[in-house]
């Protein structure tokens, strides 16, 4: 497979491993800032209201405090991201719960609490919105400007193709459903956590972050900071998710604030139950899903009424509800479409980032839907995604022709039926209706765009350089982060593979900004596929540059070959890779190759007509998992789960599988243990991990996965964006694997106890009912 | 207060506030920073050290109670230059990646090992969950752990250094009317005989996570945890007496709790992580009251009594007299849960849990039964339930509909409409019913 290769494909260790394993590494809250004052958070106890001012107790030595309102702000009162509608703190209008109304900080954690316990906040209560359903009754106005058109509609998309009236027309059956999919917390086991300290005419911040230079724009403007006078570095991150895409500006604006009012560094480090309490989640959903399909299983047609809660401002929303309307039909030829995406405001907490994306929403409802469809024909839920996969020169609905790419599709489908016995488990499992014990197998097929949406990557202009120490070791300098996934590990490897060296001659130090370019942030599984693309553009920019040295230093009158780090010139050996750079950094000084992302001008997305070419390239997963479900106890037990990705090209492996399988337990989180919701305030509901519950040992299937690869043309030595990608498909899977032992059909997680027990009365009842009637 | 303690191999003398979070001293005073917090509360095990021997997380460890024990901690395993097996171990399967869980991770590994060399995935899995890991879906974990063992990591315990620390603290003067370590539960007795309003310190995990969410504050405490009048589980005549600071690990190990309390094991084994199982007690879990206790419904279910003693005497006193509302017991000031006192008696038992997921999770709904059947007659009944009510009660109507009547289908019926009818929780009252009817029928239909 990756025998061409001499680093690509071996599952090297993790260069931080050791460091990690030995406890050795050091997180934000384990850095010792001599003098740091600790920072705190006065925060709303509504959800919406008129803030006429915060008050500070004069009974209370103030002395030793900072405190800073939106009043004493340098800037503009915005947190930089997609839209200029997130407050750095509330001036007069409060539009979530816990929303930041002031900021604290003391030389203490005493000083802190005691100067937090003393500031009132004067607020005039109103009436929230907190559901996707008030928000579009548009009764009150949460977000937007008075008298717009579709009140409370943060952004709008649409996606039409084909006729669909005719398609429905030519459909045998249509069938109908709406699904729900809740809120979800990423858990990284780090919280959140950011340290800023003055500088003289700026500051320095550093922390827990996926994204420095989101982090570095936001202070820059907040502070009103020239950009020089702002450096961000990332302290080694413990766990993301998407948790640490955005939200990370926020606080490090917060402490930025604080340490330039109070001439001191300050630590802002958030415990478990401020973080649960006040952190970005998953974007709720709605979906209404109307589909024509003829008798053999052929789809005719689609409709598709995507929502969102994006919480009180824009956040992510926009980006994530253009990614789940494009993932809304997965990945099957749709010939006729209309589907319209929508997200709502609610005074709720924005929400944010979370890996996937918005797409496990709409895969979920697609994928249920499918199931729907499948029960509806009396069909085996696997022969009607075999209908209508995708294949070569099919097109997404929104445009794109998938010529080559798509192979996937089908490929991991076989895959995993093959390996998992399906047809067999599925026909036995739903014969058996006796015994409280069941079991059940489902099958999902999912797809993720690697790389930003439409025209994003183009637009971003990734750059890397590599630089070549006096040490000897090549530097990969690129903004992009390792959270946890290995991306310091990864480019090294794709930059060791170009340079032709030993893989360990190369290192990913963790990302300042006062020293690497702006490799874009590090999300939407772009990581690996395109920042590693340009890091190997950057090591062959390294080797010309040695190329050119050596033929001028040599007088060779050309460029020398290059292999295996050695300059040959004909057949004679010149120069090595060391001689040739230690040369240069004696004759020119800093030594470095640099690379820029090449926009593909033949793979274009059109954002005016919201069509085009979406992403440059797709994985695609199919698994089955395996349940018991205790018909006494109302208990789902992930007993395995066999996995096929197709990911282009696996650089490292063991890292590989490693994210499949930690993303798809995620996914059974999501689908059958983790639950928050909203308490009738609009607070969630929860604020411990023992009430919050992520997957443990025990709650673990047991994983097979298998790796396919179709490698991809744009990423980095054929490699497609994996981070997401098992996040996609669980919860559907769950869900109809549900279905296969019980036979009740699940159009929301998480199933809960409650839920499943709810589900099996309903069947109980209408069966009921079938039996009266005749 | 200054105490002794051994922290990986090194004797180590430390000032510090008798309440101070072992976490807090590992990771302030000796700047051992692999010791982390990821929830403060015991959820996690993200700060989880071996102490004594035992894996514990340090959060709800005061360090009082660190007084003269032996404390493992990841560097103690090993530095990047001379990793450990299991270190290696983890980084060669790629078990290893945001990190922050994984010194945890390794040392509950290595507390496992330390008593089983050879485990199988099932012994594996429970070993580990109580460490969360949000990253690897933990496969990449077992892997690493097969591969240690493999290699032929056996380690022992970590008792073998000469200096051996002073056990009791040496309080200042400021807290020597406030904080106590008695070495006898005479000198205890004695002393809440005279501070009768200072708190009991058994395991902490209860008090821990109150501390830190504020919603406790501790002033005066005296650490019992350690007593050796309160340890221990004997037969003795026609009873199971198990001591007050009995840990649920103790129990779950127990071979005398194994052959006439498998409902008591089983509550044991069902209520945490093996780090808060390690340091929670039984004296502890009836003296919290909290409706979602295991042990309690357990006891209350083998008519269990517990035995009081203060300086005068010693009462004894039914499970559910103790137990008198949510977080209210009959414990009098002057007062220590002494022991727990259990009849043998012939027939089957059971303990239900329902949580949110497998393992480590507060109890959704628990329901302990127990039946005497001779010749097809139910002789005797009891039933308790947990989570159900403010705090864990018997089921005496159920009780009262079974007992001396003939085990037929009819009678099973009759049961599961009585518990439903019995159950009355407040928080999905349908699903909890269905649950216990369910539960009901289950234990019944087997005997």
């Amino acid at each position: 497979m990756s025998d061409a290769f001499s680093v690509i494909g071996r599952s090297l260790e993790r260069h931080d491993g050791l460091v990690k394993a030995t406890g050795k590494a050091l997180y934000v809250a384990d850095l010792d800032v001599p003098e740091a004052w600790v920072a705190g958070v006065l925060r709303s106890p509504v959800a919406a209201g008129r803030l006429r001012g915060v008050a500070r107790d004069p009974a209370f030595d103030w002395t030793r405090v900072v405190v800073v309102t939106a009043r004493e702000l340098p800037g503009a009162n915005v947190i930089s991201m997609v839209r200029d509608d997130y407050e750095i703190l509330a001036r007069d209008r409060i539009s979530f719960a816990t929303q930041a109304l002031a900021v604290v900080a003391a030389p203490d954690r005493a000083g802190l609490v005691g100067a937090l316990a003393h500031l009132r906040a004067d607020i005039a209560e109103e009436t929230p919105v907190l559901t996707i359903e008030d928000s579009l009754a548009a009764n009150i106005v949460v977000w937007g400007p008075e008298g717009r058109k579709a009140p409370n509609v943060i952004d709008e998309f649409f996606v039409r193709r084909g006729d669909v009236e005719k398609g429905f027309g030519e459909a045998d059956a249509i069938v109908e459903g709406t699904y729900r999919t809740p809120y979800q917390e990423h858990v990284y086991l780090e919280t959140q956590g950011m340290i800023a300290r003055p500088t003289e005419n700026g500051v320095e911040i550093e922390g827990s972050m996926q994204c420095p230079w989101y982090v570095h724009g936001a202070v820059a403007r907040a502070l009103a900071l020239d950009a020089e006078n702002v450096r961000v570095r990332q302290s080694t991150t413990g766990g993301g998710f998407g948790g640490k895409e955005d939200y990370p500006s926020v606080m490090a604006v917060w402490a930025a604030l604080l340490a330039r009012a109070c001439g001191h560094p300050v630590k802002l480090i958030y415990d478990r139950t401020e973080d649960l309490l006040v952190s970005t989640k998953r974007h709720p959903s709605k979906i209404f899903h109307r589909t024509g399909v003829k008798r053999d299983g052929t789809l005719t047609a689609l409709e598709i009424d995507l929502l969102l809660d994006g919480g009180a401002a824009t956040s992510m929303s926009k980006v994530v509800l253009s990614r789940s309307i494009l993932h809304s039909t997965g990945a099957y030829r749709i010939p006729n479409a209309h589907i319209r995406a929508r997200a709502m405001a609610t005074n709720t907490p924005p929400n944010g980032a979370f890996r996937g994306f918005g797409a496990p929403q709409s895969l979920f409802a697609m994928e249920r839907q499918m199931d729907r469809i499948a029960a509806t024909l009396g069909m085996d839920p696997l022969d009607l995604r075999l209908k209508n996969v995708m294949r070569p020169g099919d097109s997404f609905p929104f445009g794109q022709v998938m010529n080559e790419g798509v192979e996937g599709a089908l490929g991991v489908l076989n895959d995993v039926v093959e390996r998992s016995d399906y047809r067999r488990k599925h026909e036995e499992y739903k014969n058996r209706s006796s015994g409280s014990v069941r079991r059940g197998v489902g099958l999902s097929l999912c797809m993720h765009g690697g790389g930003f949406t439409g025209s994003g990557e183009d637009n971003m202009g990734t750059a890397v350089e590599l630089e070549y120490a006096p040490s000897g070791v090549v530097e990969v300098l690129a903004s992009s982060t390792d959270m946890g996934q290995g991306a310091s590990t990864v480019l090294p490897m794709i930059a060791a593979e170009a340079l032709e060296l030993s893989p360990d001659r190369v290192r990913h130090p963790l990302p300042d900004t006062s020293r690497v370019p702006n490799s874009g942030p590090t999300v939407a599984s772009r990581t690996t596929m395109y920042v590693g693309m340009v890091v190997r553009d950057a090591a062959l920019d390294l080797i010309d540059k040695l190329k050119g040295h050596v033929a001028e230093t040599r007088r060779l009158g050309e460029d020398p070959s290059y292999e295996k780090g050695i300059f040959y010139h004909g057949e004679n050996e010149v120069s090595n890779f060391d001689e040739a750079a230690s040369d240069w950094l004696r004759a020119r000084g800093r030594l470095a190759g640099r690379a820029e992302y090449r926009p593909d001008e033949a793979a274009a997305w059109d954002d005016e007509k919201y069509e085009g070419c979406a992403y440059k390239g797709y994985a695609w997963m199919a698994q089955v998992v395996e349940v018991e479900v205790d018909c006494d106890t109302y208990e789902i037990t992930p007993l395995k789960s066999t996995v096929s990705a197709e990911i282009g090209r696996a650089i490292n492996p063991v890292q590989a599988v490693g994210q499949i399988e930690g993303g798809v337990l995620q996914s059974y989180g999501w689908s059958c243990v983790e639950n928050l919701s909203l308490t009738p305030d609009g607070k969630y509901d929860t604020g411990h991990l023992n009430g919050y519950l992520i997957p443990t040992a025990l709650d673990t299937p047991e994983f097979s996965v298998n790796i396919l690869e179709e490698p991809c043309s744009v990423g980095a030595y054929g490699a497609k964006g994996i981070g997401e990608l098992p996040m996609d498909g669980g919860a559907p899977a769950i869900a109809a694997a549900v279905e296969n032992a019980l036979g009740v059909f699940a159009t929301k997680i998480p199933l809960t106890g409650e839920e499943l027990h709810r589900l099996m009365k309903e069947r109980e009842a209408s069966q009921e009912r079938g039996q009266a009637s005749r | 207060m200054k105490i002794e303690l051994m922290v990986n191999g090194a004797l180590r003398v430390v000032e510090t506030h008798p309440m101070t979070r072992l976490l807090d001293l590992l990771r302030d005073d000796m700047n051992l920073k692999g010791c982390r917090e990821g929830c403060g509360e015991g959820e996690c095990g993200a700060c989880a050290v071996i102490m004594d021997d035992c894996l514990v997380n340090a959060c709800m460890i005061p360090s009082v109670q660190a007084a003269g024990s032996w404390i493992l901690t990841v560097e103690g395993l090993g530095a990047p230059e001379n990793p450990d097996t299991l270190q290696r171990a983890f980084v060669e399967e790629g078990a290893v990646h945001c990190g922050f869980c994984t010194p945890g991770m390794i040392l509950a590994a290595r507390a496992l090992l330390q008593r089983n060399a050879n485990p199988s995935r099932e012994e594996v899995r429970v070993a580990l969950s109580g460490t969360l890991c949000r990253c690897t879906g933990y496969n990449r974990i077992y892997a690493a752990v097969d591969r240690a063992v493999k290699n032929g990591y056996n380690p022992s315990g970590d008792r073998s250094c000469e200096d051996s620390p002073t056990g009791r603290p040496n309080f200042s003067d400021a807290e020597k009317n406030l904080f106590f370590s008695p070495g006898t539960l005479d000198e205890a007795l004695r002393i809440l005989g005279d501070h009768p309003d200072l708190l009991l310190l058994a395991g902490g995990t209860d008090t821990g996570p109150d501390v830190k969410n504020g919603n406790l504050n501790i002033s005066e405490a005296m650490d019992i945890f350690g007593l050796k009048e309160l340890r221990g589980i004997e037969r003795r005549g026609s009873e199971i007496r198990i001591g007050g600071c009995v840990t649920d690990a103790e129990l779950g190990e127990s071979a005398v709790v194994a052959e006439y309390l498998p409902a008591l094991r089983e509550a044991a084994l069902l209520s945490a992580g093996p780090a808060v199982r390690n340091r929670a007690t039984i004296g502890g879990n009836l003296c919290t009251a909290s409706g979602a206790a295991d042990l309690p419904v357990a006891l209350l279910a083998l008519a269990g009594k517990v035995r009081l003693q203060s300086r005068k005497g010693q009462r004894v006193l039914p499970v559910e007299a103790f137990i008198k509302d949510y977080r209210k017991t009959d414990l009098r000031r002057g007062e220590i849960l002494r022991e727990i006192a259990v009849p043998i008696s012939a027939g089957t038992q059971k303990f239900y849990k329902r949580g949110s997921r497998a393992a480590l999770t507060l109890s959704r709904a628990s329901l302990a039964l127990f039946a005497d059947v001779e010749s097809g007659v139910v002789r005797e009944f009891r039933a308790a339930a947990g989570s159900m009510s403010p705090i864990p009660t018997r089921l005496p109507k159920l009780e009262a509909a079974l007992t001396g009547q003939a085990l037929t289908p009819a009678l099973i019926d009759r049961a599961v409409e009585t518990i439903t009818d019995e159950l009355n929780p407040r928080k999905s009252a349908e699903y909890r019913k269905a649950l216990g009817g369910n539960l009901v029928r289950r234990f019944l239909e087997a005997l």
